[in-house]
Protein backbone atom coordinates (compact mmCIF):
# COMPACT_ATOMS: atom_id res chain seq x y z
CA UNK A 1 0.00 0.00 0.00
CA UNK A 2 1.28 3.46 -0.81
CA UNK A 3 0.56 6.44 1.37
CA UNK A 4 1.00 10.05 0.40
CA UNK A 5 3.71 11.75 2.40
CA UNK A 6 3.87 15.14 0.82
CA UNK A 7 2.17 17.22 -1.86
CA UNK A 8 2.89 20.67 -3.21
CA UNK A 9 1.68 22.76 -6.13
CA UNK A 10 3.31 25.78 -7.71
CA UNK A 11 2.04 28.25 -10.24
CA UNK A 12 4.74 29.36 -12.67
CA UNK A 13 4.36 32.60 -14.62
CA UNK A 14 5.42 32.75 -18.24
CA UNK A 15 8.40 34.91 -19.15
CA UNK A 16 8.95 35.73 -15.49
CA UNK A 17 12.71 35.79 -15.44
CA UNK A 18 12.76 37.64 -12.13
CA UNK A 19 11.34 34.72 -10.20
CA UNK A 20 13.11 31.90 -11.95
CA UNK A 21 13.84 28.83 -9.97
CA UNK A 22 11.35 29.70 -7.24
CA UNK A 23 9.28 26.54 -7.66
CA UNK A 24 12.29 24.24 -7.94
CA UNK A 25 14.29 25.77 -5.10
CA UNK A 26 11.20 25.76 -2.85
CA UNK A 27 10.57 22.12 -3.73
CA UNK A 28 14.18 21.28 -2.92
CA UNK A 29 13.94 22.75 0.60
CA UNK A 30 10.58 21.05 1.16
CA UNK A 31 12.03 17.66 0.17
CA UNK A 32 14.98 18.24 2.48
CA UNK A 33 12.57 19.14 5.29
CA UNK A 34 10.47 16.01 4.70
CA UNK A 35 13.69 13.99 4.98
CA UNK A 36 13.97 12.71 1.43
CA UNK A 37 17.50 11.32 0.83
CA UNK A 38 19.82 13.80 -0.86
CA UNK A 39 20.46 11.48 -3.83
CA UNK A 40 16.74 11.59 -4.64
CA UNK A 41 16.39 15.29 -3.84
CA UNK A 42 19.21 16.13 -6.25
CA UNK A 43 17.58 14.25 -9.10
CA UNK A 44 14.20 15.79 -8.33
CA UNK A 45 15.75 19.28 -8.22
CA UNK A 46 17.18 18.88 -11.72
CA UNK A 47 13.84 17.68 -13.10
CA UNK A 48 11.90 20.44 -11.32
CA UNK A 49 14.28 23.15 -12.55
CA UNK A 50 14.12 21.99 -16.16
CA UNK A 51 10.32 21.73 -16.22
CA UNK A 52 10.05 25.11 -14.50
CA UNK A 53 12.35 26.80 -17.03
CA UNK A 54 10.49 25.23 -19.93
CA UNK A 55 7.20 26.55 -18.54
CA UNK A 56 8.72 30.03 -18.24
CA UNK A 57 10.47 30.08 -21.62
CA UNK A 58 8.38 27.93 -23.96
CA UNK A 59 4.88 27.63 -22.54
CA UNK A 60 3.80 30.99 -21.14
CA UNK A 61 3.64 29.50 -17.65
CA UNK A 62 1.80 26.60 -16.08
CA UNK A 63 1.66 24.57 -12.92
CA UNK A 64 4.04 22.12 -11.28
CA UNK A 65 2.62 19.53 -8.94
CA UNK A 66 4.85 17.32 -6.87
CA UNK A 67 3.77 14.29 -4.96
CA UNK A 68 5.79 12.12 -2.62
CA UNK A 69 4.45 8.76 -1.52
CA UNK A 70 6.11 5.87 0.29
CA UNK A 71 7.46 4.33 -2.90
CA UNK A 72 8.00 7.21 -5.33
CA UNK A 73 8.30 10.89 -6.06
CA UNK A 74 6.32 12.35 -8.92
CA UNK A 75 6.68 15.71 -10.64
CA UNK A 76 3.93 16.80 -12.98
CA UNK A 77 4.07 19.96 -15.12
CA UNK A 78 1.02 21.12 -17.02
CA UNK A 79 0.74 24.07 -19.37
CA UNK A 80 -1.59 25.50 -21.96
CA UNK A 81 1.20 26.67 -24.23
CA UNK A 82 1.79 26.09 -27.95
CA UNK A 83 2.63 22.40 -27.60
CA UNK A 84 5.60 20.46 -28.95
CA UNK A 85 5.23 19.48 -32.64
CA UNK A 86 7.80 16.65 -32.60
CA UNK A 87 8.57 15.25 -29.15
CA UNK A 88 11.32 12.89 -30.37
CA UNK A 89 13.09 15.83 -32.00
CA UNK A 90 12.65 18.00 -28.90
CA UNK A 91 14.17 15.22 -26.77
CA UNK A 92 17.39 15.28 -28.80
CA UNK A 93 20.21 16.91 -26.92
CA UNK A 94 21.06 20.23 -28.57
CA UNK A 95 17.63 20.80 -30.13
CA UNK A 96 16.15 24.11 -29.01
CA UNK A 97 13.76 26.72 -30.34
CA UNK A 98 14.91 29.34 -27.80
CA UNK A 99 15.49 32.83 -29.18
CA UNK A 100 18.93 34.41 -29.39
CA UNK A 101 18.06 36.79 -26.56
CA UNK A 102 17.24 33.85 -24.29
CA UNK A 103 20.34 31.95 -25.37
CA UNK A 104 22.50 34.85 -24.33
CA UNK A 105 21.25 34.30 -20.78
CA UNK A 106 22.54 30.73 -20.89
CA UNK A 107 19.27 28.97 -21.74
CA UNK A 108 18.53 27.09 -24.91
CA UNK A 109 21.30 24.53 -24.82
CA UNK A 110 18.62 21.99 -25.70
CA UNK A 111 19.62 19.91 -22.70
CA UNK A 112 16.62 20.32 -20.42
CA UNK A 113 14.57 17.36 -21.60
CA UNK A 114 17.69 15.14 -21.69
CA UNK A 115 18.49 16.15 -18.12
CA UNK A 116 14.94 15.19 -17.11
CA UNK A 117 15.20 11.84 -18.87
CA UNK A 118 18.55 11.05 -17.30
CA UNK A 119 17.29 11.78 -13.80
CA UNK A 120 13.81 10.27 -13.95
CA UNK A 121 13.02 6.55 -13.87
CA UNK A 122 9.97 7.26 -16.00
CA UNK A 123 9.37 10.33 -18.17
CA UNK A 124 6.09 10.79 -20.03
CA UNK A 125 5.44 13.76 -22.28
CA UNK A 126 2.08 14.46 -23.85
CA UNK A 127 1.54 17.40 -26.11
CA UNK A 128 -1.17 18.69 -28.34
CA UNK A 129 -0.53 21.57 -30.72
CA UNK A 130 -2.33 24.71 -29.62
CA UNK A 131 -3.60 23.01 -26.45
CA UNK A 132 -0.58 22.46 -24.25
CA UNK A 133 1.93 20.03 -22.86
CA UNK A 134 2.16 17.81 -19.82
CA UNK A 135 5.34 16.30 -18.48
CA UNK A 136 5.26 13.57 -15.86
CA UNK A 137 8.46 12.40 -14.21
CA UNK A 138 8.69 9.62 -11.64
CA UNK A 139 11.59 8.65 -9.40
CA UNK A 140 11.11 5.33 -7.60
CA UNK A 141 12.50 4.75 -4.15
CA UNK A 142 14.36 1.47 -3.92
CA UNK A 143 15.14 -0.76 -0.94
CA UNK A 144 18.53 0.93 -0.92
CA UNK A 145 17.03 4.40 -0.59
CA UNK A 146 18.25 5.55 2.78
CA UNK A 147 15.76 7.75 4.56
CA UNK A 148 17.25 10.37 6.76
CA UNK A 149 14.72 9.96 9.54
CA UNK B 1 40.46 23.38 -0.10
CA UNK B 2 38.17 25.58 1.90
CA UNK B 3 36.75 28.69 0.25
CA UNK B 4 38.59 30.98 2.66
CA UNK B 5 41.93 29.36 1.81
CA UNK B 6 41.47 30.29 -1.83
CA UNK B 7 40.29 33.80 -0.95
CA UNK B 8 43.21 34.40 1.41
CA UNK B 9 45.81 33.42 -1.19
CA UNK B 10 44.53 35.36 -4.17
CA UNK B 11 42.72 38.64 -4.72
CA UNK B 12 39.06 38.46 -5.67
CA UNK B 13 36.37 41.09 -5.46
CA UNK B 14 33.90 39.54 -3.04
CA UNK B 15 30.21 40.47 -3.47
CA UNK B 16 28.72 37.86 -1.18
CA UNK B 17 30.77 36.23 1.58
CA UNK B 18 28.81 33.01 1.88
CA UNK B 19 29.96 30.17 4.09
CA UNK B 20 33.70 30.25 3.59
CA UNK B 21 34.28 27.20 5.75
CA UNK B 22 32.76 25.08 3.02
CA UNK B 23 35.01 22.64 1.25
CA UNK B 24 35.43 22.92 -2.52
CA UNK B 25 35.42 19.59 -4.33
CA UNK B 26 36.16 20.61 -7.92
CA UNK B 27 35.56 23.15 -10.66
CA UNK B 28 32.81 23.49 -13.26
CA UNK B 29 33.25 25.98 -16.10
CA UNK B 30 30.14 26.63 -18.20
CA UNK B 31 27.79 29.38 -19.31
CA UNK B 32 24.94 27.12 -20.38
CA UNK B 33 22.67 26.69 -17.38
CA UNK B 34 21.27 23.29 -18.37
CA UNK B 35 24.83 22.06 -18.91
CA UNK B 36 25.62 22.96 -15.31
CA UNK B 37 22.36 21.34 -14.15
CA UNK B 38 23.41 18.14 -15.87
CA UNK B 39 27.14 18.08 -15.20
CA UNK B 40 28.08 19.92 -11.99
CA UNK B 41 28.73 18.04 -8.77
CA UNK B 42 27.88 19.26 -5.25
CA UNK B 43 30.64 21.39 -3.72
CA UNK B 44 32.16 22.56 -6.98
CA UNK B 45 33.20 26.16 -7.61
CA UNK B 46 31.47 27.49 -10.73
CA UNK B 47 33.20 29.81 -13.19
CA UNK B 48 30.76 31.59 -15.48
CA UNK B 49 30.31 34.84 -17.39
CA UNK B 50 26.55 34.73 -16.71
CA UNK B 51 25.90 37.46 -14.16
CA UNK B 52 22.12 37.36 -13.73
CA UNK B 53 19.75 36.05 -11.08
CA UNK B 54 19.24 32.61 -12.64
CA UNK B 55 22.82 31.68 -11.75
CA UNK B 56 21.89 31.70 -8.05
CA UNK B 57 18.95 29.32 -8.54
CA UNK B 58 21.20 26.87 -10.36
CA UNK B 59 23.83 27.13 -7.61
CA UNK B 60 21.22 26.45 -4.91
CA UNK B 61 19.81 23.44 -6.76
CA UNK B 62 23.25 21.98 -7.49
CA UNK B 63 24.66 22.72 -4.02
CA UNK B 64 27.39 24.91 -5.50
CA UNK B 65 28.94 26.94 -2.66
CA UNK B 66 30.98 29.41 -4.71
CA UNK B 67 30.58 31.32 -7.99
CA UNK B 68 33.44 33.22 -9.67
CA UNK B 69 32.85 35.63 -12.55
CA UNK B 70 36.08 35.87 -14.59
CA UNK B 71 37.52 38.55 -16.89
CA UNK B 72 36.15 41.48 -14.90
CA UNK B 73 32.49 40.49 -15.20
CA UNK B 74 30.38 42.24 -12.56
CA UNK B 75 27.35 40.48 -11.03
CA UNK B 76 23.91 42.07 -11.26
CA UNK B 77 22.47 43.51 -8.06
CA UNK B 78 19.77 40.85 -7.82
CA UNK B 79 22.33 38.07 -8.21
CA UNK B 80 24.36 39.57 -5.36
CA UNK B 81 21.28 39.83 -3.13
CA UNK B 82 20.18 36.28 -3.85
CA UNK B 83 23.67 34.89 -3.17
CA UNK B 84 23.77 36.72 0.16
CA UNK B 85 20.32 35.32 1.03
CA UNK B 86 21.37 31.79 0.05
CA UNK B 87 24.78 31.98 1.74
CA UNK B 88 26.68 31.42 -1.51
CA UNK B 89 30.12 32.96 -1.99
CA UNK B 90 30.06 35.25 -5.05
CA UNK B 91 33.15 36.97 -6.38
CA UNK B 92 34.69 38.31 -9.53
CA UNK B 93 38.22 38.57 -10.85
CA UNK B 94 39.92 40.58 -13.55
CA UNK B 95 41.79 37.40 -14.50
CA UNK B 96 40.64 34.93 -17.15
CA UNK B 97 39.03 31.58 -16.35
CA UNK B 98 42.32 29.96 -17.33
CA UNK B 99 44.31 32.06 -14.84
CA UNK B 100 41.73 31.44 -12.11
CA UNK B 101 41.99 27.68 -12.66
CA UNK B 102 45.76 27.91 -12.29
CA UNK B 103 45.26 29.68 -8.95
CA UNK B 104 42.79 27.03 -7.83
CA UNK B 105 45.21 24.33 -8.89
CA UNK B 106 47.99 25.96 -6.86
CA UNK B 107 45.87 25.70 -3.72
CA UNK B 108 44.78 22.19 -4.68
CA UNK B 109 41.91 19.93 -3.63
CA UNK B 110 41.97 17.46 -0.76
CA UNK B 111 41.52 14.33 -2.83
N1 LIG C 1 6.37 23.03 -22.15
C1 LIG C 1 6.78 23.22 -23.42
N2 LIG C 1 5.94 23.81 -24.32
C2 LIG C 1 6.33 24.01 -25.62
N3 LIG C 1 7.53 23.63 -26.09
C3 LIG C 1 8.40 23.04 -25.26
C4 LIG C 1 8.07 22.80 -23.89
N4 LIG C 1 9.11 22.17 -23.30
C5 LIG C 1 10.05 22.03 -24.26
N5 LIG C 1 9.62 22.53 -25.45
C6 LIG C 1 10.35 22.51 -26.74
O1 LIG C 1 11.35 21.51 -26.68
C7 LIG C 1 12.64 22.09 -26.94
C8 LIG C 1 13.71 21.37 -26.15
O2 LIG C 1 13.51 21.57 -24.75
P1 LIG C 1 14.76 21.47 -23.76
O3 LIG C 1 14.32 21.80 -22.38
O4 LIG C 1 15.44 20.16 -23.97
O5 LIG C 1 15.76 22.59 -24.31
P2 LIG C 1 15.66 24.17 -24.17
O6 LIG C 1 14.65 24.53 -23.14
O7 LIG C 1 15.45 24.74 -25.53
O8 LIG C 1 17.12 24.55 -23.66
P3 LIG C 1 17.71 24.28 -22.18
O9 LIG C 1 16.70 23.46 -21.44
O10 LIG C 1 18.99 23.55 -22.40
O11 LIG C 1 17.91 25.64 -21.59
C9 LIG C 1 12.49 23.54 -26.60
O12 LIG C 1 13.42 24.37 -27.27
C10 LIG C 1 11.04 23.81 -27.08
O13 LIG C 1 10.99 23.98 -28.46
MG1 LIG D 1 14.66 23.63 -21.28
Amino acid sequence: MTTNIYEEEFKVEGGDFMNVGTASTTLKSSLEMVGIPSSITRRASIIAYEVEMNLVIHAGGGIIRSLVSTDKLMILAIDEGPGIPDIDLAMQEGYSTASDAIRELGFGAGMGLSNMKRNADVLKINSEMGKGTSVEAIIYFTENTEWRK
Amino acid sequence: MKINTLLSKFTFQVFSKGDQQRELTGVVIADLLSFVMGQANPGEVWLTVQNHLNVAAVAVLKEIPMIILPSGRIPSTDLIQRCIAENITLCSSSRTSYDICIMINEVGFDR
